[in-house]
């Protein structure tokens, strides 16, 4: 067991955890980097339709327009000086990683070519066929391998952070354990950015990741830091039946359809102008309405891209092509695809100003881990990509100049010591006849049919009951594994605490906010009500293990709140 | 059923450095009553060595022998993996570009020929199971190869990439040498390298490697108790036969395994007589694999 | 449906050899599935890799029945035929250590990604905006792009078995997507490096990476890219361009491969040391008959071995350099 020292610790390795590293290096800082699976299998490479460029050249549009539909589209919950800094910001970044040698889509002039996507008049979404997430992810780890950042950084590669170190009110690195030893250590840090990325798993089905499993949100809620926004679940329009595998928005950005079980495309029903390019959470509540009224087959509606045909399928959405069929066995040139809506992303998270910092000096968060927050109530498609970039520098931006100015008292070894006991009980837990599996089976299922897409304050209240059982039954159950060299029975039992913990948040902030707004509908409360509810649902835990709900309110700068029509 | 007749490429190796090759084909292929027509002004496939530097080179040579096939209206066969592989790779890239191929026929023209896709292109193993029928075979076999154990070794281009070699179609054509090497009565020895590389493109690149390649994969199988390999290809069968000693050498493994042709094993068990097989004709000696052969031929 | 496993252990502190399960499962089910369901409901021991389910996080590729592949893409079903007791084999990756069970460790792929510099060197003055470049070419280094850096190329490649100086398919694609990228400054460079052994000459170009490999990326496809670029770039002195040019010698002057003659072709004419290796084989060739006499006469030199038709044969050789060919696309 040790302690290792460093300027910066960056938690997570995806694009946002990359970039601020990448960043933080750049600066002079001294940086490590903690990742409990490889930097490329991380989940910003399921990313798959675009990246929006607000202001690159002509497409990119002036970033005003970008700016506006991403407050529109957050149905006026996210702040507007957080999404003026993305949309000024934004394009400069997505040059940075097209001059790094991110291989995106051309028009014949040379210049990168766009496609439309949802949310955006016009289009102004980068691409590189439907793997967008994965190029610019594989590019960042390009540069990461350069000899002069590649012997700088300090890559903690498969370690598993279990706690945050929390000293005199500062956060001071984390404990984690080396996968491959078991063995816990304390990594201290002057700043802490967290780039854990999002919590689907809470949900089930889900487009996420095995390894969505909220870590960063939890850990920080647990250190005494604020989340915010918990309830805002996006909810994605179009995933796999069973799986809930990702189909990228951009097929509906190159012009794919979505119809009932008459061959209808309903969406004009619900967003005429837009229609298949509506807002996530408006084409998701299209589809289960459709779907509830009986007109959907088999719990499913069509995504149909026929008309696009073979070239443009294969060329521009290869990916989904490929998922399709070996997945469904469905050719999508010449059938159509049964899709249905599936929880995708988490628009909350960690509580953060616009440069990346929290409440509590030394920790920062940036990605889908923190709420800033730039997507409000529902995230357009292909602003992920870019909040990650932008945020994830920005984090490290302020950070290195801020910690130059930091005197530390050193941490003592003992500040393992509780995580280290943790483990133990677990590990010294008895057979039960209960499973970690069956425990958040069971949380996701019932996650996903009482706050999920119509909310009801009956099924909320339900499933308070029911978060509160699955935590005792998570209390005695133990792991079958009671090895030291990768142990993941453990590790996925401490996921699934971070998961509950993330679950009674959003749960509480569902309960809470009495009005419908982007992702978040209510069936007693189906009406935006911007006179009570323009403001942040705030949560944090207390010195005495209590929950502190409060508010803050919207910054608005420029746009007024307007009824959200597509 | 019909009597089968093929368009005939030899190769280079069979018309070259193993002659054994091009005698006990055209000997066996006399036994089964198959006709081969040689296509005598057919060009080297290119073996994936022109088409290093030179891929339309290849391409249009390739494209010229099938059109000759197609000129006499037979279907094309070849006795040499790495031609089996070069050839559907030629041709999966002509039906794929049809503008390609229109600018190739056009050099074609020349000569008066033209490659229109849809030939059948088949190694003498495919004709083997898929024209002739492994049935058929058996019912010629005068001296079943009992109690002789044989190892299979395919030839990389016979068997990858499948996609572009019948796979869809042929799913059953990485497992045709065992249900060869059984129809004829032998026993398949089952050992990892029999669908591995055996080092040939490497030879005068990196010498150490190729030969270990070819040394591991003999070694294995005679460890398993085979008395001999099979081979559908005579640039495996160079490595694998001729380079023995040198890869013994190399790799300090202790082999000694002779290596046939799929033509000779055929005509052993059709009751052909070594000699005129020309099994005196390798380089690892194959006189203990004859001394095994203790069926009597029936008459 | 019923699904046998039988699963390769490893590791300092669990079991080893193989552990059987039985499990039942829908028909759609894919091995990764499998391995989960056991995982969480049988054998909590059993540690394996995985995370997106969908083949684009690259963690989960394993030896299923001797070939490497991606759990999440092997659908149970396609592999056995719906024999539910064809029991399938599940080992980890081959060619690199393990950790546990089905865990490899993959240093080994990660040093030789990093030897081969991975990331764009551009040479003179950024653009201010994106650099121009056409459609085509970021189409066909998308394919490159494709890569999961799962790691299935290297498990089975076969010259990494038995030299594991060779930099192995993965980090050669790699290479290829850096040199054929219009961005980089160092083409030149990078395949002069890329030309020394445990380079692109290095391979046996047996497609056992194109097979396995789960993106279509065809690795092998790239290295044969990079040896045309080498060629067309000048970068000759090894003995891989000298049997590419003796081949092709030979075709264009008589039609087919010159046996004899391919060895001190590529080996280089007055390698005496490198020659004499071959003299034992030649010898015991000419004993079994098996040395073509009229191949003695070097390919280009008067009275060369010619096939019938010849000059028909250089006709079509002299015109096909006005083609050009498509760039390789594998499907998978």
């Amino acid at each position: 067991m040790a302690v290792y020292e460093h300027d910066v610790l960056v938690i997570g390795a995806g694009l946002a955890g990359m970039r601020a590293a990448i960043q933080a290096q750049q600066m002079g800082a001294d940086v490590a980097m903690i990742s409990k699976v490889h930097p490329v299998r991380s989940h910003s490479n399921a990313a798959q339709g675009g990246i929006n460029g607000p202001g690159v050249g002509e497409d990119g549009g002036p970033w005003e327009e970008h700016a506006f539909e991403t407050t529109k589209a957050s149905d006026y919950l996210g702040d507007q000086d957080a999404i003026t800094v993305l949309a000024q910001e934004g394009g400069r970044e997505v040059l940075q990683t097209e001059h790094w040698g991110v291989v995106y889509s051309r028009k014949p002039d040379g210049s990168m070519a766009v496609r439309a996507f949802g949310g955006m008049k016009k289009a102004r979404t980068f691409f590189v066929g439907a793997i967008t997430g994965q190029a610019i992810l594989h590019v960042l780890y390009e540069q990461l391998m350069k000899p002069s950042i590649y012997k700088a950084m300090r890559n903690y590669e498969e370690w598993f952070v279990t706690s945050l170190i929390v000293d005199e009110g500062q956060c001071r690195g984390a404990v984690a354990m080396n996968i491959r030893t078991g063995e816990l250590h304390a990594i201290t840090a002057k700043a802490t950015i967290i780039c854990t990325g999002g919590l689907g798993r809470v949900y089930e089905p889900s487009t996420n990741a095995l390894i969505c499993t909220g870590d960063g949100i939890a850990q920080a809620y647990r250190a005494g830091a604020a989340l915010m926004d918990m309830e805002m679940i996006q909810i994605h329009p179009t995933t796999l039946k069973g799986t809930g595998v990702l189909i990228t928005e951009g097929a509906r950005g190159e012009g794919a359809y979505l119809l009932n079980k008459d061959g209808e495309r309903f969406m004009s029903k619900y967003a005429p102008s837009m229609m298949e390019l509506a807002s996530r959470d408006v084409v998701s509540r299209a589809e289960q309405t459709e779907i509830d009224e009986g007109r959907g087959v088999d719990g499913c509606v069509f995504l149909d891209l026929r008309h696009l045909g073979e070239k443009v399928i294969k060329e521009r959405l290869e990916e989904i092509w490929e998922i399709a069929r070996d997945l469904v066995n469905i050719d999508l040139t010449k059938e159509l695809l049964p899709t249905l809506p599936g929880v995708h992303y988490s628009m909350g998270g960690v509580k953060t100003d616009t440069w990346g910092a929290t409440a509590m000096p030394g920790l920062y968060s940036a990605g889908e881990a923190a709420c800033v927050s730039v997507h409000g109530a529902n995230r357009v498609g292909a602003n992920s990509l870019l909040d990650t970039l932008v945020f994830g520098r920005r984090a490290a931006e302020h950070a290195v100049p801020w910690l130059r100015n930091q005197k530390v008292r050193p941490v003592p070894e003992s500040v393992i010591d509780a995580d280290r006991k943790m483990i133990q009980d677990v590990l010294n837990r008895p057979k039960n006849g209960d499973r970690v599996a069956k425990i958040r089976h069971d949380m996701g299922v019932s996650m996903s049919a009482n706050v999920g897409l119509f909310r009801s304050p009956e099924r909320l209240e339900k499933q308070v009951g029911i978060l509160k059982e699955l935590r005792a039954r998570y209390d005695a159950v133990g792991v079958e594994d009671k090895g030291k060299v990768f142990n993941t029975d453990l590790l996925f039992h401490i996921e699934l605490g971070y998961m509950l913990d993330c679950a009674d948040t959003i749960v509480r902030s569902a309960i809470e906010r009495k009005e419908s707004r982007g992702a978040h509908t209510r069936l007693d409360y189906p009406n935006r009500d911007d006179e009570n509810w323009l403001k942040h649902i705030v949560l944090t835990k207390q010195a005495d293990g209590s929950e502190k709900m409060t508010y803050t309110p919207v910054t608005i700068t420029q746009w007024q709140p307007q009824e959200r029509k597509y | 059923m019909a009597e089968l007749k093929y368009a005939f490429w030899p190769g280079c190796v069979s018309k070259g450095a193993a002659p054994e090759l091009y005698v006990s084909t055209n000997l066996v292929a006399k036994a089964l009553g198959i006709e081969l027509v040689e296509l005598d002004t057919a060009t080297c496939t290119g073996a994936g060595v022109i088409q290093e530097q030179n891929p339309e080179m290849a391409d249009a040579l390739n494209a010229r022998t099938f059109a000759l096939a197609q000129q006499l209206g037979l279907p094309l066969m070849n006795i040499c993996s790495t031609c089996q592989g070069i050839e559907s790779m030629v041709q999966d890239k002509l039906t794929k570009r049809p503008d390609y191929l229109e600018k190739v026929n056009a050099i074609l023209a020349d000569e008066g020929l033209k490659y229109t896709p849809g030939l059948a292109i088949k190694n003498f193993l495919w004709v083997l199971v898929e024209d002739f029928g492994l049935d058929r075979l058996k019912k010629m076999v005068k001296r079943p190869l009992s109690g002789v154990r044989v190892g299979p070794f395919y030839g990389c281009y016979i068997l990858r990439p499948s996609q572009i070699l019948g796979k869809e179609e042929f799913p059953e054509r990485d497992t045709y040498l065992e249900q060869v090497i059984e129809a004829v009565g032998a026993t398949v020895v089952d050992y990892e390298g029999a669908k591995k590389c055996c080092g040939f493109p490497i030879l005068t690149v990196n010498r150490e490697n190729s030969l270990k390649q070819t040394g591991n994969h003999i070694h294995e199988a005679q460890d398993l108790g085979a008395d001999a390999l099979v081979s559908p290809c005579p640039l495996c069968h160079l490595n694998l036969d001729a380079q023995q000693p040198a890869a013994k050498q190399v790799t300090k493994h202790d082999i000694e395994l002779p290596i046939l042709h799929l033509p000779q094993m055929i005509g052993l068990a059709l009751g052909i007589d070594s000699k005129e097989l020309r099994l005196n004709h390798h380089v690892v000696s194959t006189k203990k694999l004859m001394d095994k052969l203790t069926a009597p031929v029936a008459r | 449906m019923k699904v046998k496993l039988k699963v390769k252990r490893a590791g300092p502190d669990g079991p080893s050899g193989y552990s059987s399960y039985e499990i039942d499962a829908a028909e759609s089910v894919t091995l990764l599935d499998a391995l989960i369901q056991v995982r969480e409901y049988e054998d909590g021991t059993l540690a394996l890799r995985c995370s997106c389910r969908s083949a684009i996080c690259g963690s989960c590729s394993m030896r299923v029945d001797g070939r490497a592949r991606l759990a999440c893409r092997a659908k149970v079903i396609a592999i056995t035929g719906g024999d539910e007791n064809h029991e399938l084999t599940v080992e980890p990756m081959g060619n690199m250590p393990v950790i546990k069970d089905l865990i490899n460790d993959m240093e080994l792929f990660w040093q030789k990604m990093r030897s081969v510099d991975p990331y764009l060197k551009p040479e003179g003055v950024e653009p201010e905006g994106e650099y121009r470049v056409p459609n085509e070419t970021m189409l066909d280094l998308t394919h490159a792009m494709n890569c999961i850096m799962c790691g299935a190329c290297v498990s089975d490649c076969t010259v990494l078995e038995v030299d594991k100086n060779f930099t192995a398919p993965a980090a050669l694609a790699k290479a290829y997507r850096v040199v054929a990228d219009p961005r980089d400054g160092h083409s030149h460079e990078r395949l002069q490096k890329l030309s020394e052994y445990s380079g692109i000459w290095d391979c046996t170009r047996c497609n056992m990476c194109v097979e396995v490999c789960p993106k279509g990326v065809a690795p092998m496809n790239r290295i044969l890219q990079l040896r045309e670029m080498a060629i067309e770039e000048g970068i000759g002195g090894n003995s891989g361009v000298r049997h590419t040019n003796i081949f092709t010698k030979s075709i264009t002057d008589g039609g087919r491969l010159n046996e004899i003659w391919m060895v001190p072709g590529s080996v280089g004419m007055f390698n005496v040391p490198r020659l004499m290796k071959e003299m034992p084989g030649a010898l015991k060739m000419l004993r079994a008959g098996k040395l073509p006499f009229e191949q003695l006469i070097p390919p280009g030199a008067p009275g060369s071995a010619k096939m019938k038709g010849m000059d028909r044969v250089r006709n079509v050789i002299r015109k096909s350099a006005s083609l050009k060919a498509p760039k390789p696309v594998v499907e998978e």
